[in-house]
């Protein structure tokens, strides 16, 4: 299969997926009244459609949820794929990788200083400056090592992960209550309550620096024939490396600033991916961003779909996809 | 220095931890020159061919291309005259021959630029040039090692360098394959490309270059026409070994015969 045909069958099951995501949920729409609604708000239609009520819900608490669904699922995928290169291991992700709790730390110790209510953009820089951080911490130790195996990456990220989850809790415990209550949702990842303000936020940070990963496609291709081989063809690696890593970092802040910690989706959606476009960015990137909506949205759907009463955390959703994913990437590659 | 050879390498020593793994080499190259590059192992060969490829920093002395100094010229613009052809390379299997080659061209194009005209022009003579038509749509991975080597060659022959530098070329590859690199690097030189390779047979290194260097502990020991090179004593003398010349197995021509020198 092309790498086009492939990227237009991911766009309309990214499409269908925002389509069920929309009309499912504690308040049901087929499929006609949200394209009508849709028409209406385009002002294609003139029709009575929908009452104010079903209106506002459908159009102001799932669309702008859905949408940052997908556009949190597409950067987590683009993250994941950067990651990916620059450590030279198709199982890099933020989740293995200490970026994801790096960012959730940052986000805390703004939630704790107050910063988050203070200051505008102080969380999702707050988040960012950690992921970055975390990504340094761990790039930094695996290049002292000499060492970027699998085993030994996902050793060093976890150790790192488990140091930065530490002075999380420690700042938890020493938190009010209701500062613990709103850093909660961090820890546990979730769209519950994202409006089109977080979408905003999100998309400004994210679109930005993913078609900057866009138009670093080729860079990215060099890195695949390993530091010596792109370096010899006049890239500087460890500058471009640096670059990705800020850029990865930027996005996991993004996505942890309005959704918490979204686990393994970075790691799923681009390893799929590779096996079907192969590993050049040019096709791995659309793709993987594709794919990494998809698993977001329906994975969303599932986690408020779950009951009635409570929303299930959606990081939970993805870890309970993706550990099994890894486990079975880890057999796999020990087989080979 | 003199501006009229292509490479020029002055009084150059590289440092790797806390030894010279280069010591005070010397030379200088000239357009078409098939150069192979001979020593025992850890005599520094590899470190030399990454400093002229501006990879490695020289601790002392210099490198100049076309009479410019190295340390003047970018990243980029080091590519565009000189391409590597590192050894044992495994990266990227996963991408097409011609996917690989096209990458050569990163020196042309930078990292924003598409591929242009020329450029695809440049790719599709190398990937011609290297026989490698037929298999242009195959992952490097599903190559043999020699369709391999000459898909590396083709990366290489698409940045149009003035001089090119392989690490090994021949290993791995059995005597037929061998010997097909190097008709296709002697073809490469005739076009005025300068070439240095590091070449662990004696006897392919001797039978292909124009030129034969010999190093031992990071210093060039011996330079010179391969048939006196091969019977000097500073290449007996690196490897440990007493060299005869005897007839070849079909009587036409010489050949050379290798023994281990007592306590060698």
């Amino acid at each position: 299969m092309t790498a086009g045909r492939l990227n237009g069958l991911l766009g309309i099951g990214l499409l269908v997926s925002l389509l069920m995501a929309l009309c499912l949920g504690a308040v049901q729409y087929s499929p006609a009244e949200v394209l009508l609604e849709a028409m209406r708000a385009a002002g294609l239609s003139s029709g009575a459609g929908l009452d104010e009520a079903h209106r506002v819900i459908l159009g102001e608490i799932r669309l702008p949820r859905v949408l940052l669904a997908a556009l949190i699922g597409g950067a987590l995928a683009v993250t994941g794929a950067l990651l990916q290169v620059v450590f030279q291991n198709p199982m890099a992700d933020a989740s293995l990788l200490g970026v994801g709790s790096g960012a959730a730390l940052g986000a805390v110790i703004a939630v704790k200083l107050g910063w988050s209510f203070d200051i505008f953009m102080a969380l999702p820089a707050a988040a960012f400056v950690g992921a970055l951080g975390a990504a340094l911490i761990v790039y930094m130790v695996a290049q002292g090592t000499r060492s970027s195996s699998l085993t030994s990456l996902i050793l060093t990220g976890l150790a790192v992960s488990a140091f930065l989850s530490g002075l999380t809790s420690i700042i938890l415990i020493a938190s009010e209550e209701f500062r613990v209550r709103a850093v909660f949702f961090w820890l546990a990842g979730g769209l519950e309550g994202r409006g089109f303000t977080h979408l905003g936020l999100a998309a400004s940070l994210i679109v930005p620096a993913c078609i900057l990963a866009g138009l670093l496609r080729r860079p990215l291709d060099l890195l695949l024939l390993g530091e010596t081989e792109a370096r010899a063809l006049g890239l500087n690696v460890p500058r471009m490396r640096l670059l990705l890593l800020g850029l990865a970092a930027l996005l996991s802040g993004a996505t942890t600033s309005v959704a918490g910690s979204v686990p393994f989706v970075g790691l799923m959606a681009p390893h799929a991916m590779r096996s079907l476009v192969g590993p050049r960015a040019s096709r791995l990137l659309p793709a993987s961003f594709f794919a990494g909506a998809i698993l977001v949205v329906l994975s969303d759907l599932f986690a408020r779909g779950f009951s009635d009463k409570y929303d299930l955390p959606l990081g939970a959703i993805t870890s309970l996809s993706g550990a099994p994913y890894l486990l079975h990437i880890l057999r796999r590659t020990e087989r080979a | 220095m003199s501006a009229s050879h292509l490479l020029e390498v002055a009084n150059l020593s590289v440092r790797r931890g806390a030894r010279d793994v280069v010591e005070q080499v010397s030379l200088s190259v000239n357009a078409s020159e098939r150069v192979a590059l001979v020593g025992p192992n850890a005599a520094g060969k590899s470190t030399l061919l990454s400093a002229i490829a501006g990879l490695l920093k020289p601790s002392q002395g210099g490198i100049t291309l076309a009479g410019q100094p190295l340390t003047t010229l970018g990243s980029r613009e080091i590519a565009r005259r000189i391409a590597l052809v590192v050894a044992l390379q495994e990266g990227a299997p996963l991408i097409s021959v011609r996917e690989s080659t096209a990458l050569g061209r990163y020196p042309h194009t930078g990292p924003f630029q598409d591929l242009g005209a020329a450029d695809h022009g440049a790719v599709s003579r190398a990937i011609t040039e290297t026989c490698l038509l037929e298999l242009e749509d195959r992952t490097l991975g599903s190559l043999s090692a020699g369709e391999r080597q000459r898909a590396l060659v083709a990366r290489a022959l698409a940045q149009e360098p003035g001089l090119l530098l392989l690490d090994e070329p021949s290993a791995h590859l059995d005597i037929g394959h061998g010997l097909d690199l190097f008709a296709l690097l002697a073809t490469i030189a005739t076009r005025g490309v300068a070439i240095i390779a590091v070449i662990h047979d004696l006897v392919a290194a001797a039978q292909w270059a124009t030129r034969m260097l010999v190093m031992d502990h990071g210093r060039i020991v011996d330079d010179g026409p391969p048939e006196r090179v091969m019977m000097g004593e500073p290449l007996g003398r690196a490897f440990g070994v007493s060299i005869a010349e005897a007839l070849a197995a079909n009587g036409a021509g010489s050949t050379w015969r290798f023994e281990r020198r007592a306590g060698g």
